[in-house]
């Protein structure tokens, strides 16, 4: 399970594992509530995979994503009410525009260290936040945008929830595609190298700069794309929902965490142990004492950022290594 | 009765990877030792670890008959053993006067700053005039000296210093070696240095060591060691 | 003239509130460079515990800071050990340690109080004195004070006593602090308690102020990682003047631009001051972290 797969026969071991994950989506295709979480799992599991491209892969630490993921859920609702573009259309120019305000804006920023770095980023989601309140004619401001519902392909609007069930798995293994691309090819080399010591890399002359610049575009195009599916499943948005840091921005790196930062599968691992079970205990606990399960959840992210720093993933590879080597 | 500090069978180094082997050497009350090697060959290292700041991996290393190889760095200099780290690693943005107050924070010579403080003045009277300036603003010979003088705060028996001439001018690397030898006329104190250039540490060494590679490899006077060969290679570092 | 008068003030006035819970930061993030993300919420707990002091004791919130300052530092002790001594090495991980803290503490205290919000009253809310048009309450009054003569008394504290240099001197270059003799981990562990029980402190004094409610902390947080990154990190007189600049931006922001966009004004000053001049207004530490030299 190292990070760099080096066969076809790697690609059809991802393409397994990630059908395996449409087993429970084919098993509870009946129970709308588990369909639901499927469908915020797929969703999350592609955006951790998008973030971790340049978050964990890049070394750098983003806290900012929910801007590239907010960018994309206003653009699409945007274009689809206003001008009635298909949201499958209308994707595109926010991923393009993140494409290009990424690198943008976290240019100036990749030479700060790691937390420097991240409370950057974190301004820049805050600054988002502000700004999406304050335009009013393209927000729709505080109270946000409504899709009112009209079921239709071209509308990305559907009465069967396991459609889009079936549209994030997509986006989800679009994501990790990518990602496995990435690592393979010469780029995905270079930031493995980026990560590992950004100053050898420099000096054996790979371009760390350039290298980080098209990760960023990459990840935050991805994330924008996510936003706009996000956007057109629940059909309402507003800027406390697209800037929460609990909820989007954090949420991302925290699943790439505790599924393994820097592995490409970890994030999907991630994602489907945390979002069924945040939505498992929101059901369970939220009803009676409010917050009682982001207690839980809280305690849940120290713990990781304690205990399990590679993850789920790093902590299976480490054990694959053991048995591997007594074994021989 | 036992050597001021011994080293056996020493294996150190960062992470997964040993950069020393097995070093063993000596250092005896009153004498000066020099430890010469090329760049890389972890001559830093060796005193790094020596001072507590890296654990060695493997091997003794005794002060004054009592181990120290587990001991941190902290701890360490409160027993009588100072390290002057290459550049001298003042605190840029502190006085002299404070970063000397700072050499003797450790609480076996706390109490005694006022009185060391003086001594130290007079050793190197160039700091006493500048007191109040900011070491981060003082010149290369001027630092070096500070941080000698820093190290001598805490009242050491055995005063190490990593590569003292380095990026010095030749009539400084002269002056600062004075000054070296008069710190040890004076206050009786033993000085293990590490050396990357072969011909100045002779002039102020009895002894020495040449390292290669992470290995001690020759030891013996400092007129011996300046005439062999392959003191020549090591120095070049072939 | 008198509404510049007034923006003025009432910038001064938010600048001693922001320059005053970042102080606790300034030392944390300044000195140990932990990102303490739950730093709001140290805050925020002390306002609590001045509301606690006064309901259960009947305690003025000034004079609840004597119990509320050592609570906060035992609290401080507890936290330091648990989440922040472990991660000393990895700063992302350290985002996570106290963002996970942060929804922790927040929620605990929503579960207490069931959403319901609470206030301080003190006597000295009563009485204020007037410059020119506006009314300054006893409260911000004493802000103003408090933010000064901490600042100062830190200030001292760092300057002229030995602990406070040895602080200084982990600050600068950490591995030759370690060789005058300091216990560089044990300077972290205190300074992070005073750090906690400062930010204890602050809210104690701001509690008066406002209407307590757990999700409270998130307005300062980013203001103090502003002001400590503005003023220079571990600088003192930096942070004190950082917070001025950020309150009287804001005000100025508020009025003259748009009062909408007043936060999102200084958090525009905070990036470009990371881009432009990390090092801040102090211009002394904090170059490290930002790029160049390592620490070990």
């Amino acid at each position: 399970m190292s990070a760099i797969p080096s066969t076809t026969r790697t690609w059809c071991l991802y393409a397994g594992g990630l059908l395996v994950t449409l087993l429970p989506l084919a098993v509870l295709s009946g129970d709308l509530f588990w369909v639901n979480i499927l469908i915020y799992t797929y969703l999350f599991a592609g955006l951790a995979v998008a973030w971790n491209i340049i978050g964990g892969f890049g070394g750098q630490f983003s806290l900012g994503h929910g801007v590239f993921f907010a960018v994309g859920a206003y653009m699409t609702a945007r274009l689809y009410l206003g001008w009635e573009i298909s949201p499958w259309l209308g994707m595109i120019p926010g991923a393009l525009l993140c494409a290009t305000i990424g690198p943008l804006v976290f240019w100036p920023t990749f030479r700060l260290k790691g937390s420097f770095f991240a409370i950057a980023t974190l301004a820049f989601n805050e600054v988002g936040l502000v700004m999406a309140n304050y335009l009013h004619t393209v927000t729709g401001g505080p109270r946000g945008l409504q899709i009112p519902f009209k079921a239709g392909l071209g509308n990305m609007i559907f009465a069967d929830q396991c459609i889009w069930a079936l549209i994030m798995f997509g986006f989800m293994a679009l994501c990790v595609a990518i990602t496995i691309v990435l690592m393979r090819s010469r780029l995905g080399y270079y930031l493995l190298a980026v990560r590992e010591d950004e100053e050898a890399a420099h000096a054996a002359g790979i371009d760390v700069t350039r290298v980080k610049l098209r990760d960023t575009a990459l990840s935050a195009a991805l994330a924008s794309i996510g936003g706009s599916l996000f956007a057109m499943y629940i059909r309402t948005i507003d800027p406390p929902t697209l800037f929460s840091l609990a909820d989007i921005g954090v949420k991302f790196a925290l699943i790439a965490l505790i599924g393994g930062i820097g592995t490409i599968i970890g994030p999907v691992l991630g994602a489907f142990l945390i979002i069924p079970a945040e939505s498992y205990l929101r059901a369970v606990m939220g009803g009676g004492l409010p917050g009682l399960h982001l207690v839980v959840m809280g305690g849940v992210m120290l713990l990781a950022a304690l205990f399990m720093r590679r993850g789920v993933a790093g902590a299976l590879d480490a054990l694959w290594r053991r048995r591997s080597r007594s074994a021989s | 009765m036992s050597r001021l500090l011994e080293v056996l069978g020493m294996s150190a180094g960062y992470g997964l990877a040993p950069v020393l082997h097995d070093i063993g050497l000596y250092v005896d009350s009153g004498e000066v030792v020099a430890v010469i090697g090329a760049n890389g060959v972890g001559k830093t290292t060796l005193l790094r670890t020596i001072a507590g700041i890296i654990q060695p991996s493997a091997g003794r290393i005794a002060f004054d008959g009592r181990p120290i190889g587990s001991t941190p760095a902290h701890d360490i200099v409160g027993q009588g053993l100072a390290l002057v780290p290459e550049g001298g690693r003042l605190f840029p943005f502190m006085t002299v006067l404070e970063n000397l107050e700072l050499g003797a924070f450790n609480p076996s010579s706390r109490e005694k700053t006022r009185t060391t403080l003086d001594e130290v003045m007079m050793l190197f009277p160039i700091l006493a005039e500048r007191k109040t300036q900011l070491a981060g603003s003082l010149s290369g010979g001027e630092r070096q000296m500070c941080a000698i003088a820093r190290a001598l705060m805490s009242r050491p028996r055995l005063l190490m210093l990593d590569e003292p001439s380095a990026g010095l001018s030749p009539v400084m690397v002269e002056r600062v070696f004075d000054m070296l030898r008069s710190v040890v006329a004076s206050r009786n104190v033993t000085v293990l240095l590490v050396e990357q250039h072969v011909e100045d540490a002779p002039e102020i060494a009895q002894r020495a060591y040449v390292i290669e590679r992470g290995r001690i490899v020759k030891t013996g006077s400092g007129a011996e060691l300046m005439n062999d060969p392959d003191v020549q290679r090591a120095y070049m570092g072939l | 003239m008198e509404t510049l008068l007034n923006v003025l003030v009432v910038g001064i006035l938010l600048g001693g509130i922001y320059g005053l819970v970042s102080i606790g930061l300034n030392l944390i993030f300044g000195v140990i460079r932990i990102v303490n993300f739950a730093q709001g919420e140290l805050v925020m707990l002390g306002m609590y515990g001045a509301f606690l002091a006064y309901s259960m004791l009947g305690l003025d919130p000034y004079v609840s800071t004597l119990i509320v300052m050592p609570a906060m530092f035992l609290f401080g002790v507890i936290v330091q050990r648990v989440a922040i001594q472990p991660l000393q090495a990895e700063s992302s991980m350290q985002i996570f340690a106290t963002f996970g803290l942060l929804t922790v503490l927040q929620n605990v205290v929503l579960v207490f109080t069931r959403g319901e919000g609470y206030s301080v009253a003190t006597k000295v809310a009563s009485f204020s004195i007037a410059i020119g048009e506006i009314r300054i309450t006893g409260t911000h009054l004493i802000i103003l004070i408090a933010v000064t003569a901490i600042s100062v008394l830190l200030h001292l504290f760092l300057q002229r006593t030995l602990m406070g240099k040895s602080i200084r001197a982990v600050t600068q270059d950490r591995q030759a602090a370690r060789l005058m003799g300091i216990n560089v981990e044990r300077t972290f562990m205190v300074t992070f308690d005073i750090g906690s029980a400062l930010a204890g402190l602050a809210g104690a004094l701001i509690a008066p102020i406002y209407t307590l409610s757990p999700g409270i902390g998130d307005n300062f947080i980013l203001a103090a990682f502003a002001v400590v990154v503005l003023g220079g990190l571990g600088s003192v007189a930096g942070a004190w003047a950082g917070g001025m600049i950020v309150g009287i931006v804001e005000a100025f922001a508020g009025y003259y631009i748009d009062p909408e966009l007043k936060q999102a004004i200084w958090f525009l000053i905070f990036l470009l001051v990371l881009v432009i001049r990390p090092t801040g207004l102090s211009g002394q530490v904090g170059a490290e972290e930002v790029g160049f030299r390592e620490q070990s």
